[in-house]
């Protein structure tokens, strides 16, 4: 049944912003102490979570998450709300063992949309294809799984839609929150409801222009591949099936077949 | 009890005395009362008696105090905005004993040493400041063929001494071109004095000559800004404009009164035509909307059951309705273009009135109840392309569906969409190119590239699949070539005539092959490998000819 409510949706229009969600585990050790109380053969330290890219606000559209957690672990669905504007939904538990987050969002209630569901598998242990992303990794402080996605609306209703196309309603006096300064090479600040990301990549923030650029050229050069292979293709078709017609010819020859 | 409490009981209208009872009661004469005067007071009740003896109390002047009188003098004066320098006229000024203090009035402090002073009206005699051009800078900077430096110059002093009222310079115009002996200069004071100076004429002049010169003194990127204000008016004067702008002022002053009306109801005409243009141009897009309306793509099961259908009727009349009121409410804004003016003519008066009853007919008076209530549904705020690309907007060409969902998921459609062996197959030419299976920063950029490299990919499978089948073709040719071969060689060696037992051999010798197919395959050679299908392929088309 359709939302009651009389609002319409905006017709044609998609908008889409930027968030990053996944984990983040350590190994505990001595610059990780176990906190008191942590079982014996929990070996790490993880958080899940979901979040801006560089930390931009997300809260405007993303009102809650819930983070369901594997079963073993007292009382696995987390609901996480009433975060501060620009802040992260996160999840910090410790365990020792990998396994799948569900993690469902739900938007703001003036977006009159259903929640969805992601999932994401919990890494603790280096990974990678090659054994030197392995080790690189196993090197680093920790053991990230962070994922770049984008969140699509698709004919918004009316209301969300302008409140993903207007600026912040800045608040009188409340200037120390809303207009931190950004770190990186970010066009506007924190409190800009835009769906820019940053345009340069820094250590703890690896999702930027640069590395969409680099992804972009793969793919171009893979093209490239592919189109090479497709012309070599085609010219051995054209090989077989030249080969292929000479042979009917002759199979089809009144004078062999008799 | 009063008076007053009585009369309101009894009803009785008009206040008498609007309560001044309690004003008494505070008011000085009680206390001063004394003796009989107070008895004849208290006779009176509430509405006192008004001969109370008044004490009228006289202020004492106090003469003890009082200043000797002032003292003045006839003192001479002289006014330095006269021409007269010599003349001295006499006033009477209040003699100040102390000589420091002056009177207050701002003149100079002189007498006694034979300086009379100014008068105090000087200050007001302002002259005008005109431009000031010797020969030189004429005859550089302010030559002009229709006017000559004599005519110039007289224009200029009769502006200083006129103070720069036109009319009256105008008026007391009288150039008369000095009789030169020059014959050359003669000839050119001739010429100026056929002319006939307009008003227009003379400023145009006096502003280009004041402009001029005050950039010749001050270049005007050095000008302060009320200066250069003033250049700018007067370097933008025009004098054409002036003449029809006083024409029309002239024409507006002297039309009657049947123009003036006629003008009048010809203005609340154009505004009438104009607002119902708007209201035609409203009419019209709606119309267009309208026609433009896309089909209803939602479920329809709903409506399949009459209580459902009941429920569509009353939806549709609820747009419809809300749709009627907008209609109005658009001209309503509009259409008051004036009615005061109307009275005046009959004829407007009544087409007015003939547009109105077709525009608000039965439904005006809904609009007034429940107007506001509803308001048609707001104009969304039009976004610039570059807000466009800050908030993420996009407008693609076809949305699936509405709703959230992630573009990761929306990039892998090409390939999640497909059965499992053509996905197996994509994701080994992702392998192959060492490109992940998830996309690191799955953009709108990203996605584009991504979803060229799959096309790619699917022709590229599409490809191979074609060519197997080719080749399989060929190697069934093959077969056959050779089969035929053998049968030939067959009937060659042995048994002629005999068709049927012909017949029965071969198919012997076939099931024979088949059952080993490889070694024999091998043995023959040509072919190296051959897909199950293949083989298939060739017992099928074996067997068909068997049946023949």
């Amino acid at each position: 049944m359709a939302p009651p409510n009389n609002q319409k949706r905006v017709k044609g229009v998609q908008i889409h912003r930027p968030f990053i969600y996944g984990t983040t585990a350590k190994l505990f050790g001595e610059d990780n102490p176990k906190p008191p109380g942590t079982p014996a053969d929990h070996t790490h330290s993880w958080t899940v979570f979901v979040k801006g890219v560089d930390d931009t606000d997300i809260t405007y559209w993303c009102k809650k998450v819930q983070f369901k957690l594997h079963e073993s672990i007292p009382n696995p669905m987390r609901m996480i709300e009433d975060v501060p504007p620009g802040g992260a939904f996160e999840v910090h538990e410790t365990g020792w063992g990998e396994f799948e987050i569900t993690i469902k969002i739900y938007y703001v209630p003036e977006s009159l949309e259903k929640p969805q569901t992601l999932y994401h598998h919990l890494r603790l242990h280096p990974y990678g294809d090659t054994e030197e992303a392995k080790e690189a990794m196993r090197r680093g402080p920790d053991i990230k799984s962070w994922i770049y996605e984008e969140q699509i609306f698709s004919e918004p209703y009316n209301e969300f839609y302008d409140i993903l196309t207007s600026p912040m309603p800045r608040e009188k006096g409340g200037g120390g929150k809303g207009t931190r300064v950004m770190k990186g090479g970010m066009v506007g600040s924190v409190g800009e409801r835009t769906a820019s990301i940053p345009l340069t990549t820094r250590p703890d923030q690896p999702f930027s222009r640069e590395t969409e650029k680099l992804e972009i050229k793969r793919l171009e050069e893979a093209r490239v591949k592919v189109n090479d292979l497709m012309d070599k293709m085609s010219d051995d078709l054209k090989e077989k099936e030249a080969e292929l017609d000479k042979l009917k010819r002759e199979y089809n020859q009144p004078g062999v077949r008799a | 009890m009063t008076s007053h409490d009585v009369r309101d009981m009894l009803d009785l209208p008009g206040e008498a005395a609007p309560r001044p009872a309690k004003k008494q009661k505070v008011a000085a004469p009680r206390p001063v009362l004394k003796g009989l005067a107070r008895e004849v007071q208290n006779l009176g009740g509430d509405n006192p008696i008004a001969i109370v003896p008044e004490v009228s109390v006289f202020k004492k002047k106090r003469f003890g105090s009082r200043k000797p009188a002032a003292k003045w003098e006839n003192r001479s004066f002289k006014n330095s905005a006269r021409d007269d320098e010599t003349l001295v006229l006499k006033h009477w000024r209040r003699k100040d004993e102390s000589s420091a203090a002056p009177s207050g009035e701002g003149e100079a402090v002189a007498q006694d040493g034979g300086v009379v002073e100014d008068s105090t009206f000087a200050k007001y005699n302002v002259k005008v400041i005109t431009p000031q051009y010797d020969d030189e800078q004429y005859q550089r900077h302010l030559q002009d063929n229709n006017w000559s430096k004599d005519e110039t110059d007289y224009l200029v002093s009769l502006a200083r001494d006129y103070d720069l009222r036109w009319p009256i310079i105008w008026d007391r115009y009288e150039y008369q071109p000095a009789i030169n002996l020059d014959p050359e200069t003669a000839e050119v004071a001739i010429v100026a004095k056929a002319e006939n100076r307009t008003l227009e004429n003379l400023k145009a002049r006096y502003y280009t000559v004041a402009a001029t010169m005050m950039k010749v003194h001050k270049p005007p990127e050095s000008m302060n800004q009320a200066e250069f204000n003033l250049l700018e008016l007067m370097q933008n004067f025009n004098p054409n404009q002036e003449k029809s702008r006083k024409q029309f002022a002239e024409a507006a002053f002297s039309r009657t009164k049947e123009e003036a009306r006629e003008e009048e109801s010809l203005l609340i005409e154009l505004k009438r035509i104009l607002a119902r243009s708007d209201k035609l141009a409203e009419e019209r897009r709606e119309l267009y909307a309208r026609l433009e309306a896309p089909p209803s793509t939602g479920n329809i099961g709903v409506f399949t059951s009459s209580q459902g259908l009941q429920q569509l009727l009353h939806q549709l009349m609820q747009a419809d309705k809300s749709k009627k009121r907008r209609s109005i409410m658009g001209p309503d804004g509009t259409s008051p273009a004036g009615p005061s003016g109307l009275n005046q003519q009959p004829s407007f008066d009544r087409r007015e009135s003939s547009v109105r009853e077709s525009t608000s007919g039965p439904s005006g008076g809904s609009n007034n109840k429940k107007g506001p209530a509803q308001p048609g549904p707001t104009e969304r705020r039009q976004l610039a392309p570059e807000e466009m690309q800050l908030y993420g907007v996009k407008i693609p060409e076809r949305i699936p569906s509405s709703g959230p969902s992630f573009r990761s998921e929306k990039l892998q459609k090409p390939i999640t969409s497909k059965s499992s062996v053509q996905q197996q197959k994509m994701l080994s030419v992702l392998t192959e190119l060492g490109i992940p299976h998830r996309l690191i920063m799955p953009t709108i950029a990203v996605g584009e590239s991504y979803e060229a490299l799959l096309g790619g990919i699917a022709t590229l499978i599409d490809q191979r699949k074609v060519m197997e089948k080719i080749q399989g073709e060929i190697n069934t040719i093959k077969e056959k070539k050779r089969r035929e071969e053998e049968e030939r060689a067959a009937k060659m060696s042995g048994f002629g005539g005999d068709g049927v037992g012909d017949d029965r051999d071969v198919k012997v010798e076939e099931g024979e092959r088949e059952k080993s197919a490889a070694p024999s395959m091998s043995d023959t050679g040509g072919q190296h490998k051959r897909s199950a299908s293949v083989l298939s392929a060739v017992s099928e088309k074996s067997t068909k000819r068997q049946k023949k």
